[in-house]
């Protein structure tokens, strides 16, 4: 099991945290909201944990973790040397141990030195067990920089075939050097047990990386999104729990990665009732 | 005289501005109009795959710009409508490997022959953005009822301003019963924020997720509720005046039967 660094030791110590960047190719997969759900349940289980939004120009990841009024400078106000690392780094609400470094809002990707990202990220692993980087939409500039200074990669896909030929080629790009993990978000066992959505095999079929979970497609993830308070931060709950299992394997543990399964709705029920003829 | 050149953009990934673009396209199509889909999102293309046309592909956008063929012969035309074509992105490309200068000269080609060009845009607000931008004359603008798609489209909005774009507004994946609860923003809390004019409302459906699978879209199904949404937003594109309708008045016989209204 991993064994959580207190602070001051690992500032000391030579070991340094791991990197993870978070990516997908394609927009709107989850990425944010993985990068926000992952990190507090690494930090809940007590390992420190710094997330870093690079989506320079369209930062949300400050906006999921209900962070965006207590930002007040950005990873360009770092690297340009306009603020420290500990004046840009916002603690978190919710867990003590979590903290993010915000995206500028009103500025570019371009203007991001990509040998200063690195030097960021790498100043970052030495101050925290964990750094995930969220990575922006598409295989750009802020990819790049994104992915600089990472040493491990966790791919999003939905179970959906623009999704999964994006992660495709974005697991080319990265290569063999990010061991990349797949998460698959956003199932719905209801449409897979119709044949209406690819399964979580028919992706990994195409894909072949190892599974770090399966996460449901549930409102309730918009509404703790809309709200700022990560559904991670629950105990209970069959996609809080899905979160802790993928942070626990993220951290070596060696727990089974479940799978949503079909519930038979209400809607179902009546289905059944008014012979077999769905609503 | 030319066509309408349209890009559908978002900021934010996502939110369903191929899928847009795709059934829009159709359902324009539909009514007999001559549409060409362009796809802008060079590398991570996938505009071919909605609509079932990737094993289709000979040429692309990039080799039309290099002069390696002409337009006409990269256009794929979707035999299940008369009068639409989509000219595919490269895949193996990046977003630099065309000039926005570039673009705009290939989108203004293809409007020549056409009374639409639709432009799927790219996530982000990067280069790919900006070639799509470049070949526009109007905007659709997708987002969906979430902070930070809103967020995102905003940023958008501003750039397309500074352009001066004329741009309206798609809300999609709205969820009634969600806005009903009040967990979810309702459209007019989305066009308060943005303040741009409405196109259409599309609901939150499993059904698209299915047909776009499958490479077929949603209009093909003269039954299937998005369908007739999207050829809503094709009337309203073209000018008449369709009323939005309410989502409202939801019962419990509305909810059991499925029957959600939208615009």
């Amino acid at each position: 099991m991993h064994q959580p660094i207190p602070h001051e030791e690992a500032a000391s110590a030579v070991k340094l945290g791991r990197a993870i960047v978070v990516t997908s190719g394609k927009g709107g997969v989850g990425k944010t909201t993985t990068t926000a759900n992952l990190g507090t349940a690494l930090a809940q289980r007590g390992a420190s944990v710094a997330l870093v939004d690079a989506d320079v120009g369209l930062r949300n990841l400050d906006i999921v973790l209900g962070l965006e009024s207590r930002v007040k400078f950005h990873v360009l106000d770092v690297l340009e040397g306009k603020a420290s690392l500990d004046d840009a780094l916002v603690r978190d609400k919710h867990s003590e141990t979590l903290v993010l470094l915000a995206a500028a809002q009103s500025r570019e990707k371009d203007e991001v030195d990509t040998e200063q990202m690195r030097a960021l990220i790498q100043s970052l692993r030495e101050r925290y067990d964990y750094v995930l980087i969220d990575c922006p939409a598409g295989i750009e500039l802020g990819f790049r920089n994104a992915v600089v200074g990472a040493d491990e990669a966790i791919v999003v896909c939905t179970p959906e075939v623009s999704a999964v030929r994006d992660v495709d080629r974005v697991v080319g790009l990265l290569g063999n050097r990010f061991k990349p993990q797949l998460i698959i978000n956003r199932l719905r066992p209801q449409l897979v047990k119709k044949g209406k959505m690819l399964s979580v095999e028919d992706v990994n079929a195409i894909l072949r990386l190892p599974l770090l979970g399966v996460i449901a497609d549930e409102p309730e993830i918009i509404i703790t999104t809309n709200k700022g308070e990560p559904l991670a931060l629950r105990r209970e709950g069959e996609t809080a729990s899905a979160y802790h299992a993928i942070a626990a394997r993220v951290a070596g543990e060696d727990v089974p990665a479940p799978a949503p399964e079909v519930k038979e709705s209400f809607m179902e029920k009546l289905g059944t009732i008014f012979g077999g003829r769905r609503a | 005289m030319a066509g309408r050149r349209i890009v559908v953009t978002s900021g934010k990934g996502g939110v369903g501005k191929t899928t847009t673009t795709a059934n829009l396209g159709a359902a324009l199509a539909k009514r007999g109009l001559r549409v060409v889909l362009v796809d802008a999102d060079i590398g991570l293309r996938n505009l071919d795959l909605v609509l079932g046309l990737e094993k289709r592909i000979v040429f692309d956008l990039v080799e039309v710009a290099e002069g390696r063929c002409q337009l006409r012969q990269a256009l794929i035309k979707d035999k299940r409508f008369e009068s639409l074509a989509i000219l595919p992105a490269a895949q193996t490309r990046d977003k630099d490997a065309i000039t926005e200068s570039q673009f705009e000269s290939i989108v203004a080609q293809a409007a020549e022959a056409a009374d639409y060009v639709l432009i799927d845009c790219p996530a982000g607000i990067e280069a790919g953005f900006r070639n799509a931008v470049a070949g526009a004359t109007e905007a659709i603008v997708v987002t969906t009822p979430e902070v930070s798609a809103i967020r995102d489209a905003d940023r958008v909005v501003g750039k397309l301003n500074d352009r001066r774009l004329p741009m309206r507004l798609i809300v999609n994946r709205l969820r009634p019963e969600m806005v009903r609860t009040g967990d979810m923003l309702s459209v007019e809390d989305v066009c308060e924020i943005l303040a741009i004019e409405l196109l259409g409302i599309v609901p939150d459906d499993s059904e698209i997720i299915d047909t776009t699978n499958r490479g077929e879209p949603i209009v093909l199904d003269a039954a299937a509720r998005l369908g007739v949404i999207y050829d809503k937003i094709a009337r309203r594109l073209e000018g008449e005046m369709v009323p939005f309708t309410s989502f409202d008045a939801q019962g419990f016989f509305g909810k059991l039967f499925g029957s959600l209204k939208a615009g």
